[in-house]
């Protein structure tokens, strides 16, 4: 027998019973007993010793165990206990004593053990089942309707055909489920006829709303393009649950005839389902959409134009360019950011040639949406761009510009850094780093590029350098740091400024000593505590080894005056837990300013290696108590002491 | 039938009123599709909005309920709860919101499905509950948003799926991770082959352990009018009241028999690993029990799944890392990726947003309620997250390899393994 994570057998013998919140256990602790020792419980245990080794049973259980089983079935406590072994086991000995107990137990017993025989889809049950389904339970009629849908096969589905025509309402519903299931059955075997045909004497039967419809789904998947009329049926029904079942399945069904019945729709249906079947029309699996979407994109109602245009941008569709562009370019702005969002999003590669063919013949508003959408689609039209950057339409200038940050290759990155460096205002300063930006961070060779930037930083402005060095801390890389070191070295107020703020957002360790030596420097300037702030963030946030981890608190702790400052520092300990650690956040226990953070602190790694090593845990849990903290954090340090007892 | 209001009013005698009322609401005029095509934004008149009814609203549930009221197109009708104190909670809530005394309140979420006013239920119990009721549901019609896990085996993870294809409605399990623009994009940037051949992805389970369920000393039952210990069991073997079983946070969660850390966390880490892999129809074939404090999984296509909780990037909890044969990207609550490389970001700016809100999820819901659309969490995708938890959970606790068979839903030579699949339900419920 395997080793197994269960708590049973020890349960057991120790006479405790077991807790379920917060009882875990790695795997392999314990083992299962046997089938012996468990049937020994079985005819001597308690109720809560016989319920644990029902639920061992059904793992290990065998033919052996099934009659003492079988005696708890009539147990109200203990019933479902048992059925977790009975329905488990394999042998069909077990399905005997399921029939047994639907001949004799009543109530809700009796549709446990109803239940169970569908979950076995015992076929020896079929004829108890089909006396359960003709009774007056009404519970029990339901349960039986279910099992023998499970079952299926022939006999089971004769019953069930039998009480579909049954002046008992209860009934009819209850043949309605389960012959809908052995519907299903047949129809993922792929016998769709005989499906269709099952599926079909529901939809036609007096039973619940809910049972019609799941049947008229079904004969409609079943049928499949055949099942087209049926669907477009309920797409023109009035009632709601009908349409919204005509939409579901518009999107399960596949086929071309079903797609042109739904875009044959469109011509009549209101507003408002025109938008729905065209958004179902959107999910099919399809790469051409019905012209008779594009005519309602184009000259439906507004909630049509709607629907289709984010359709168009799924799907994708060449033809509809030149007219997503001008709505893209239109006054209505809800229209207009679909559109922008369609073109955007729209997939495939023709969709990007017809775009870039369209830059000579676009003009105006819409020429800047193109640009725009080439740039966010990151479209190999550089050169285009590049002759419109050179053109005398101002606002198609900054469209191209900001599209060429997207989309330009290395051997032209110049281009843009002599934009950021002749920008003559800020605006057009802004948008020149915005677009040189973009073109950096997707650079190949990004040692290269942060080379490109410190030799244009050479007689740059101080308003230009600013600017290279923001696009360097977001590339990130060793030339980018150290192009930024030279710079926060010049004892340039606003570089230092601007390298500071960088260097804070940092994403590597190798920051840290340019942000010790800003923050250790004599000169007493507001960029020290930055520097120093950005020091900490790193030791607290990224990867490193623990020693030099706590290196950089010590150099924390020694640097840092404001309390802020220090308890940031106290929060480094958290990300390397250790006996040393704990004691070290228990030692500023003393320090008034410190105090509180401390014993955050020291609780926190405390419970960390509280399993790894539970002697310094508990020295750190009682130091914190001496120290007299309130509330959660005390239940806390109690909890570490009590753990250690 | 054990079904009670809780007020003490009949089911049958409820079904009577409830169907008057209904016929009303089923006129096609009160389809809730409003002014533009997806209904966005915008006052919608109370007769086209979702109306909605809670099952099972505690702690989890209240806050999933506040992102559903922040939505102009839902009104909350009714709350079932086995508590008395929390079906006053969430009455007060929803009457103060609408100014009205309309929100009804039910013991026995029977009575709240047979109403056809409701058009959608938020199911929040504990995951006990959650796959029994959300059958149900969809057996009584309505399209549901229900927290997660919300399975407790395999083959509740299966007939899931099935019962939501069946019956036609539109079901979003609680991953609200899948609706946050930097989950979204890692799962986008792996499954496009952004990263190159994707070699392994990695979840956080939080705990690789086995848990279980019991049977504690019996204690004084409360009336059933205060807490409906009978209703609080629902499926669950039967076992006597006791306290710490009420509220227990891993009450049943796992069938009682497993489902820990993996299951919990899982549902969201793994979910998202199967969406970068494209799994999400399918699930690894192989799984083995921890092994250096790593537990992992195989893809038919090779693409490994790692469990292991250290050695993640500071990027908050929930954290899922995707690597392939050209670059990785990590992601975590706190709203952050990072990538390998900046080109990978295509000049891009993924929006931070941290937190985990489940907003985005509950509209995307909503969307789909009405446009009767796929979710991102739908049923399909749970159902093989699920199972892909399921079958880590039994690996662990039988602490040995298991190899999978994705067409026949069962583990290969392993009888032990198979009959972990599924569990009994206590009478009179069924899946």
């Amino acid at each position: 027998m395997a080793r197994f994570s269960l708590l049973f057998r020890q349960a057991a013998a120790v006479g405790m019973l077991l807790a379920v919140c917060g009882v875990a256990r790695a795997a392999g602790e314990l083992k299962l007993q046997t089938e012996p020792e468990l049937l020994k419980t079985l005819r001597e245990g308690s109720a809560a010793e016989k319920a644990l080794a029902c639920k061992q049973l059904a793992i290990v259980g065998n033919a052996e165990c099934i009659p003492e089983l079988a005696k708890l079935l009539s147990d109200e406590q203990l019933s479902s206990w048992s059925r977790i072994a009975l329905e488990a086991i394999p042998d069909t000995a077990c399905d005997t004593v399921l029939i047994d107990g639907a001949k004799t137990l009543r109530g809700k017993l009796l549709v446990g053990v109803i239940n169970s025989l569908g979950v076995r889809r015992s076929s020896a049950a079929v004829d108890v089942l089909t006396v359960k389904l003709k009774g007056d339970d009404a519970d029990a009629i339901a349960a039986a309707g279910v099992a023998l849908g499970k079952i299926g096969g022939d006999k089971a589905t004769s019953a069930l055909r039998e009480s579909l025509a049954s002046s008992n309402r209860d009934a009819r519903n209850a043949a309605a489920e389960g012959y809908i299931l052995c519907a299903e059955r047949l129809n993922a075997s792929g016998k769709k006829n005989d499906a269709a045909s099952l599926y079909n004497r529901v939809r036609t039967a007096d039973v619940s709303k809910q049972h019609l419809l799941e049947a008229t789904r079904g004969e409609i998947v079943a049928k499949g393009n055949d099942g087209a009329a049926l669907l477009v049926e309920q797409l023109k029904s009035h009632d709601r649950k009908r349409f919204n079942l005509g939409l579901k399945v518009s999107r399960e069904l596949a086929g071309q005839k079903v797609t042109d019945a739904l875009a044959a729709e469109l011509k009549d249906a209101p507003a408002e389902r025109a938008a729905l079947i065209i958004t179902a029309l959107g999910d099919r699996a399809t790469d051409k959409l019905p012209a008779a979407v594009v005519d309602a994109a184009q000259h439906g109602e507004k909630p049509i134009k709607l629907a289709a245009i984010e359709v168009f941008g799924r799907v994708g569709q060449g033809a509809m360019v030149p007219a997503l562009l001008e709505i893209a370019a239109g006054d209505d702005t809800e229209l207009a950011a679909a559109a922008k969002t369609a073109l955007d999003k729209m997939p495939g590669t023709q969709a990007d040639s017809d775009l870039v063919h369209r830059l000579s013949s676009t003009h105006g508003k819409s020429l800047d949406v193109l640009i725009h959408v080439i740039g966010q689609r990151r479209i190999d039209a550089v050169k285009d761009l590049i002759e419109i950057y050179h053109g005398s339409d101002e606002s198609a200038r900054n469209a191209a510009l900001l599209a060429l940050g997207s989309t330009i290759e290395p051997q032209d990155l110049p281009l843009l850094i002599k934009e950021v460096k002749a920008s003559q205002n800020t605006q057009d300063g802004d948008r020149a780093e915005k677009a040189l930006q973009t073109a950096c961070v997707r650079m190949p060779d990004r040692e290269a590029t942060a080379g490109q930037l410190a030799e244009a930083m050479g007689g740059a402005s101080t308003e230009s350098k600013a600017r290279f060095l923001r696009i360097l801390g977001a590339m990130g890389g060793p030339k980018a740091l150290a192009t930024i070191a030279v710079a926060v070295r010049e004892n340039d107020p606003e570089l230092r400024d601007v390298g500071t703020q960088v260097l804070g957002q940092w994403m590597t360790a190798d920051a840290a000593p340019l942000l010790l030596e800003i923050a250790k420097s004599p000169a007493q300037d507001k960029f020290q505590g930055r520097a120093l702030r950005g020091y900490l963030r790193i030791a607290r946030q990224q990867k490193m080894p623990d020693a030099e981890r706590l290196g950089m608190f010590r150099e924390g702790m020694e640097i840092s005056k404001r309390a802020e400052d220090r308890q940031l520092t106290l929060d480094i300990l958290k990300r390397c837990p250790s006996a040393e650690t704990v004691q070290l956040a228990s030692s500023y226990m003393e320090d008034k300013q410190l105090r509180q953070h401390a014993v955050e602190t020291a609780i926190f790694i405390a419970e960390k290696i509280k399993d790894k090593d539970p002697t310094a845990a508990k020295l750190a849990a009682e130091k914190v108590l001496k120290a007299e903290p309130t509330g959660k954090l005390a239940d806390r340090a109690r909890a570490l002491t009590r753990a250690q007892q | 039938m054990i079904s009670r209001r809780a007020d003490g009013v009949s089911r049958r005698r409820f079904l009577r009123t409830s169907v008057k009322a209904g016929l009303a609401a089923t006129a096609f005029g009160s389809l809730p599709i409003p002014s533009s095509a997806l209904g966005l934004d915008g006052h919608v008149a109370p007769s086209e909005r979702i109306t909605l009814g809670g099952i099972g609203i505690g702690h989890r549930g209240t806050y999933d309920l506040g992102c559903f009221l922040e939505q102009k197109d839902v009104q909350f009708r009714a709350i079932c709860d086995v508590k008395a104190e929390r079906r006053e909670a969430i009455k007060k809530l929803a009457d103060e919101k609408y100014g009205n005394q309309d929100c009804e309140r039910y013991r026995d979420f029977r009575d709240l499905l047979a109403r056809d006013d409701i058009d959608a239920v938020l199911i929040a119990t504990g995951p006990n509950w959650h796959a029994t009721a959300a059958m149900a549901a969809a057996r009584a019609g309505k399209d549901m948003y229900c927290e997660k896990p919300c399975t407790k085996n395999i083959a509740q993870s299966l007939a899931l799926v099935e019962t939501m294809r069946r019956t036609g409605v539109v079901f979003q399990v609680g991953t609200q991770r899948r609706n946050l623009p930097h989950f979204a994009f890692a799962c986008e940037l792996a499954r496009t082959g952004k990263l190159g051949k994707l070699h392994t992805v990695f979840a956080h389970p939080m705990g690789m352990t086995a848990l279980m369920s019991g049977w504690l000393p019996p204690e004084n039952e409360p009336a059933k009018e205060t807490v409906d210990w009978d209703m609080y069991l629902g499926p669950a073997a039967w076992r006597p009241f006791n306290e710490k079983l009420l509220d227990g946070f891993n009450f049943e969660k796992g069938g009682g028999l497993v489902g820990g850390g993996v299951l919990e966390w899982g549902s969201h880490c793994v979910d998202l690993c199967q969406w970068a892999v494209g799994a999400d129809g399918t699930a690894p074939i192989e799984y083995n029990p921890p092994k250096n404090g790593q537990m992992t999984a195989r893809y038919a296509n090779g693409v490994k799944l790692v469990f292991r909780e250290t050695g993640w990037l500071p990027l908050g909890s929930c954290p899922v890392r995707f690597e392939g044969d050209t670059g990785w990207v990590e992601a975590g609550d706190s709203g952050k990726l990072v990538v390998s490389s900046p080109e990978l970001l295509a000049g891009r700016t993924i929006e931070e947003i941290g937190g985990y809100p489940a907003t985005y999820h509950v509209r995307d819901f909503l969307d789909c309620v009405k446009t009767r659309g796929i979710p991102k969490g739908n049923a399909e995708a749970a159902c093989f997250a699920h199972i892909t938890c399921h079958a880590s959970n039994i690996a662990l606790a039988l602490n040995r390899q298991l190899k999978y068979d994705l067409k026949k839903n069962g583990f290969i030579d392993d009888k032990e393994a198979n009959r972990l699949r599924s569990e009994a339900l206590r009478e009179p419920w069924r899946i």
